[in-house]
């Protein structure tokens, strides 16, 4: 194999494409290309995708969710590399920050939407209908008839012709999901596969670990790939092995008393698994969950035109496999007619007396063990005429929960020449329901009954109250969920991928696809009802680079150009940008920057210690009498960028650069203030918020002023584009019986300015021999005095100077001076009105005009920008010579030397910046 | 496993049918590459592995839970 492709490279090189002899290399590099795990590590490449999901609103019967639905923003950036011949190696990033609402629990609306109905209640503010809030327990009763059919009662003053009461009541179709929202998190993973190839086979070696707050996965995995009969047969196994970690932190409302009316989750199942925070503020749910997977699979060609592939695998899971925000709502209900208790059996004396059904909601409950077994074959026919492909697979699925489940997906991967590809896919997928799927429970005994003496009489208290005993745990099946992921159902999906392909080894990918999930979808009968249809699309946009391709080209003809192009000017150290024009008409460059700051610690007053009483009188007085209660207790800001750059002309570069954005904070209460912040005042202090996603979108053009030998002169003008959310707002807080509103997240965890912003900067950049050296100002000046939430962040200026020295000819060092100037927020957040605790406590609220937070220093616009002063330590690497040539890789800390903040703020503990670029 | 048993005889007797290297041509066109389109299987695949139970059972590289 390693003959053959270095006799393509050869190919390559001689820069002769006799088609003929192209055809004869591709089709001998064919098997190892084609077949097998090894596959993918086989282009060196670098990949980056954006990817958007949004779902539809949810269908809750008479009153629509306040919240959005959910959505995603999902981020990945990988590369492919062949570390030899033989040995490849593979990584990748990923991230997905979601926000949004999402089905806690389902119930039958058996009350009008107005009154206390259980699942989604109308959320009134200023007696005006806004939405429903999040409601999984109400006080009042469902009433169920003889056959435990949910009925809503109609008219209860009617008799019968002796005279005796009558009530009339119509039996409830109707189901609702109860809508939680969701605050933001990001979920970030780190992957890696690192393989080695022979002649006609591959093992690989991969692993990875995936982090969010509340859920660690760590994995591993082995795999391996044998082809034999002339390559026309390969096969394929692997194992793997997952152990996650499940720490979830439970609202203040989810507590756990068995039996005592109002509680509002009933988490007793797991009393055992769930433990006080160490803030103390609330209650951490754990649980282990270890996945053992294998798999094996055959790809067999059956003619030049066509391959089929075959696939088995199992899985099996063990541990806690619950999802810890999921409820089922369980209606108790005391059949007994001899006891008489007021709670449990309203109408008492009516003649068609109803079932009275208690309502409690449970954490769901899950088996500990899941066997899994996947069958799936695909088939893949070329065709002649059009130069498309068809892809037909099918996969079964079966567990011992009860769930079998068939999918079935076609592509049609149609060229359509000069690089495009269109393919239209279309996808259909069914399954059955878990045996222990249920929208509700309900459970023949009283959720608290009266405590019976040895004579059958009620016991009471000193008080002279009846004793109640709770419900019997043993009475409820083992295992129940409401997740209409366990439900029957189908969805049918479609969607389209289009790509084009450029010169160079640049591709383009953009895709989209709608996902329809229906009851009625199902295969055969049995779907869930209505009640919990609903769709979601995805959109994404993706970039290739293939290293190899490009690689290739340059140790050819092109190297020395490419050679010259990278080491003409000055290495930048990694937090410059705009510091480098690129001089040859078509150059492309693609670069990707990271930056990583943190603040922690101290919290300053200008540039001296802040003292907790002092922010407390002076921190928050956005308005007279305003009072700080918390301040941040750290705060860290990720940022990625991606960075397309063009050179149209050689005097003029064009670039895009669209940011990903994620952070978390957290706070702390200040000390001396009454009442003391907690986990049951307005104070948010409940581990923490995340916000991320989409940031502001850049779109610059750069000029060369000036050049002459060893000094080069850029001008950079542009703006940055408001695409990144400003309207982040903090989580509802849905104490039972209570709801106060909260509004937008603090000014710094927002995604974007929200405004257009001009960025102009002047970039000097000199070398002599291994010396180089260079200075630059930049500024950031708002267009807008407002954004759509009502603020704009200060103007911004900064003036950098550095030197840097070439160590080797690859890797060069600087240091680097930084002063900036950032002005304050101006404006605020729009009012927003709502319900506010009184005197910040949770358990009591008002209709006010204006919820915003307003008792964090983070929460005053006073407190943002100041002047800045830093030192930047950098390396930077740029690869002479081989398959990689032309990437450069470059790092730099910025420590912080002097603060003097506007106002009050967190002290900062640095900034990393890292960036990859490679031109070509 | 089963299936193998049933599989493994039946690419057996496809040996017969040889496709010389030269006429592996369209074979090794990138449409007719077992995914055409890795980038869009991952993310489709993350957004059904969310939403439906039999999305996690495919694969055995392992992951995150991203329970949305």
């Amino acid at each position: 194999m390693a003959a053959i492709k270095s006799k393509n490279k050869r190919l390559d090189r001689a820069n002769t494409p006799n088609p003929l002899q192209s055809l004869t290399a591709a089709a001998l590099l064919l098997p190892g290309v084609m077949l097998g795990v090894a596959q993918a590590a086989d282009e060196d490449e670098f990949t980056f995708q954006y990817g958007r999901y949004e779902e539809s609103h949810r269908n809750l019967g008479d009153v629509k969710s306040q919240f959005d639905p959910i959505s995603v923003d999902s981020l990945q950036a990988g590369s492919k590399i062949s570390l030899t011949d033989r040995v490849k190696f593979a990584f990748n990033y990923i991230q997905d920050t979601w926000s949004g609402a999402t089905p806690i629990s389902t119930s039958p609306i058996a009350h009008p939407a107005s009154s206390e109905r259980q699942g989604n209640r109308a959320l009134k503010i200023n007696n005006t209908i806004v939405g429903a809030s999040p409601y999984v327990q109400t006080a009042l009763p469902v009433y169920f008839d003889k056959q435990f059919n949910p009925v809503r009662i109609i008219n209860d003053t009617g008799t019968d012709a002796d005279g005796n009461p009558v009530v009339e009541y119509s039996k409830v179709n109707e189901l609702a999901h109860t809508m939680a929202l969701a605050s933001p998190e990001t979920r970030k993973e780190g992957n890696f596969k690192l393989g080695y190839e022979w002649d006609e086979a591959a093992v690989d070696v991969g692993g990875g670990i995936s982090i969010e707050k509340d859920y660690e996965s760590r994995f591993g995995n082995i795999g391996g790939r044998l082809d034999f009969n002339q390559k026309l047969t390969s096969l394929t196994g692997g194992i793997s092995y997952t152990n996650s970690d499940t720490s979830a932190r439970f609202d203040h409302d989810v507590l756990s008393v068995p039996g005592v009316y109002g509680t509002y989750i009933d988490t007793s199942h797991y009393t055992n698994d769930i433990e006080k925070t160490s803030d103390g503020y609330g209650n951490l749910m754990t649980g282990n969950r270890q996945d053992w997977a294998a798999n094996l699979g055959l790809t067999q060609i059956l003619y030049k035109d066509a391959l089929v592939k075959f696939g088995a695998g199992y899985t099996r899971s063990t541990g806690y496999m619950a999802n810890p925000y999921k409820a089922v709502t369980v209606f108790f209900i005391d059949t007994d007619p001899n006891v008489f208790d007021a709670e449990n059996a309203d109408y008492f004396g009516y003649v068609n007396q109803p079932y009275t059904g208690q309502i409690q909601p449970f954490l769901e409950q899950r088996p500990n063990v899941r066997d899994q077994w996947n069958f799936s074959t695909g088939y893949v026919q070329y065709i002649n005429p059009l130069d498309a492909a068809l892809h037909v697979d099918y996969r079964f699925f079966h567990d011992d929960w009860g769930i079998d489940a068939h999918t079935f997906e076609a592509d049609w991967v149609q060229p359509l020449g000069t690089g495009w590809t269109v393919t239209p896919r279309l996808r259909y997928y069914t399954q059955d329901a878990a045996d222990f799927y249920t929208p509700y429970l309900i459970s023949k005994q009283a959720l608290r009954s009266s405590k019976l003496d040895a004579e059958g009489n009620p016991q009471f208290d000193d008080d002279n109250e009846l004793i109640k005993a709770p419900y019997d745990a043993s009475k409820l099946p083992a295992h129940f969920s409401s997740d209409h992921r366990l439900s029957g159902y189908g969805a049918l999906s479609g969607g389209l991928v289009l790509t084009k392909q450029f010169a160079k080894g640049l591709t383009l990918e953009a895709g989209f696809e709608y996902y329809n999930h229906k009851g009625s979808f199902k295969l055969g009968s049995g779907g869930e009802g209505d009640y919990a249809d609903f769709s979601y699309y995805t959109a994404n946009a993706a970039l290739k680079v293939n290293l190899e391709s490009v690689g290739r080209a340059m140790s050819g003809g092109g190297h020395d150009h490419h050679a010259m192009h990278h080491n003409h000017g000055a290495p930048l150290p990694a937090g410059v940008m705009f510091g480098h024009v690129m001089t040859t008409p078509g150059d492309i460059m693609v670069g990707y920057r990271y930056m990583y700051s943190r603040q922690d610690g101290r919290m300053l007053h200008e540039n001296e210690l802040a003292a907790d009483q002092d922010i407390v009188s002076n921190g928050c007085n956005l308005e007279p009498g305003l009072t700080c209660r918390t301040s941040p207790a750290f705060m860290n800001m990720h940022m990625h960028m991606l960075d397309i750059m063009y050179a149209p002309t050689s005097w003029l570069n064009l670039m895009v650069m669209p940011q990903f954005m994620d952070m978390d904070m957290n706070m702390r209460a200040l000390s001396g203030v009454n009442p003391v912040p907690s986990s049951t005042t307005d104070d948010h202090l409940h581990g923490g918020h995340e916000t991320g996603g989409v940031g502001d979108t850049g779109l610059y053009a750069m000029f060369k002023l000036f050049q002459d030998e060893g000094h080069d002169v850029n001008m950079g003008l542009g703006v940055t584009a408001p695409t990144g959310s400003v309207d982040i707002k903090l989580r509802r807080m849905h104490k039972v019986g209570n709801a106060t509103d909260n509004g937008f997240i603090h000014y710094g965890m927002q995604l974007g300015s929200g405004t257009w912003d001009f960025k102009p900067s002047v970039t000097y950049t000199g070398k002599v021999s291994d010396w180089s050296w260079g200075a630059q100002v930049s500024g950031t000046k708002r267009l807008e005095d407002r954004n759509q939430s009502g603020f704009a962040f200060g103007d911004q200026l900064q003036s950098t100077a550095w030197g840097s020295y070439s160590v080797f000819n690859w890797l060069s060092a600087s240091v680097r001076g930084i002063y900036t100037v950032q002005g304050a927020v101006k404006g605020e957040f729009t009012a927003l009105p709502g319900n506010c605790a009184v005197n910040h406590s949770l358990n009591t609220t008002e209709a006010c005009a204006d919820v915003n937070p307003k008792g964090g220093s983070m929460d005053n616009p006073k407190n943002y920008g100041g002047r800045y002063w830093d030192v930047g330590f950098g390396l930077n690497a740029t690869i002479p010579s081989g398959s990689l040539a032309g990437n450069t890789f470059s790092v730099e800390w910025l420590q912080p030397v002097e603060d003097d903040v506007n106002g009050y703020q967190l002290e900062r503990n640095g900034t990393l910046n890292a960036t990859w670029s490679y031109g070509f | 496993m089963k299936l193998l048993l049933i599989i493994l005889p039946l690419a057996v007797s496809f040996t017969g049918c040889a496709v010389a290297p030269w006429e592996r041509g369209n074979l090794a066109k990138p449409q007719m590459a077992l995914d055409p389109h890795p980038l869009q299987t991952e993310l489709s695949g993350h957004s059904h592995g969310s939403r439906e139970a039999a999305g996690a059972g495919g694969s055995t590289s392992g992951g995150g839970c991203g329970c949305y």
